[in-house]
């Protein structure tokens, strides 16, 4: 497994502004072409590269807990104020790199990558 | 990438699914004028060549780990997404600020309809692909 970890070819997020996001799908369309709030409903959720919080906010009703994690700060910052807004609990957002995630073995039951990889 | 896709398997429970969805620049995308009812084509939009560069990069992470045998494709698929503009000004600055598309549109219709409908509102469609993978259990 550790020849596939050293075959990195470069970094997440690095082109694509997290912020953009207003100019993306909305959450619950996209989650309907993935198959629908089932894929998500009572399920620990990661959202890689979370940018605003556009997409873990708008799964959250359904998930049982959601996290997500950006490299910008800012972006962070902005989904955690996205989330006091809308008042959603189960919601955390946090700052790191997608190469050393901050979360236990088996943490998660499903990991979006939106417009990340 | 790969790295990522590593950890993202240390942290998903064997089974559990990751989606990845991002735009397909394998399709073009376009540049439209709403219409009363519908829209009406004025232009090609193709990505600029760093961002194929990095899709084909994203497709070639995602094809290690599914030959290394972390995960299982499921499923995939694609839609179609349009980004509105108030009007054409609009959408050229956008594409002129924006880093996944090159810079000016391949336009199919004149100056003078261009012209004509400046004011107009304008999308751009443009493809989006997603796929469904499994995590399968370590073989460590």
């Amino acid at each position: 497994m550790s020849s596939v970890a050293n075959d990195s070819v470069g970094d997440l997020g690095r082109h694509v502004p997290a912020l953009s996001s207003a100019l993306r799908p909305h959450p619950l369309d996209e989650l309907r072409e993935w198959g629908g709030s089932p894929l998500v409903r009572g399920k620990r959720v990661l959202d890689l590269g979370c940018g605003d919080g556009r997409l873990a906010l708008g799964v959250a009703r359904f998930a049982t807990r959601v996290e997500g994690i950006d490299p910008d700060p800012a972006a962070v910052a902005a989904a955690k104020r996205n989330a006091r807004k809308a008042g959603v609990r189960n919601v955390r957002f946090t700052a790191g790199a997608a190469q050393h995630l901050p979360y236990p073995d088996a943490a998660f039951d499903l990991v979006i990558l939106s417009w990340t990889l | 990438m790969v790295d990522a896709l590593v950890e993202v398997h240390r942290v998903l429970a064997p089974g559990g699914i990751l989606v990845d969805a991002r735009p397909d620049s394998r399709v073009p995308a376009y540049a439209e004028r709403r219409k009363p009812r519908g829209f009406q084509r004025y232009g090609v939009v193709n990505t600029s060549r760093l961002e194929l560069a990095n899709d084909r990069a994203s497709d070639r992470a995602i094809s290690l780990v599914v030959r290394e045998g972390l995960f299982k494709r499921t499923r995939g698929g694609r839609f179609w997404h349009r980004v509105p503009f108030s009007d054409l000004a609009e959408l050229r600055k956008y594409l002129w600020e924006h880093l996944r598309f090159v810079h000016r549109a391949e336009w199919v219709v004149g100056v003078a309809t261009r012209k004509h409908h400046a004011n107009d509102q304008f999308v751009i469609r443009r493809a989006v692909r997603y796929e469904l993978l499994e995590a399968l259990p370590s073989r460590i």
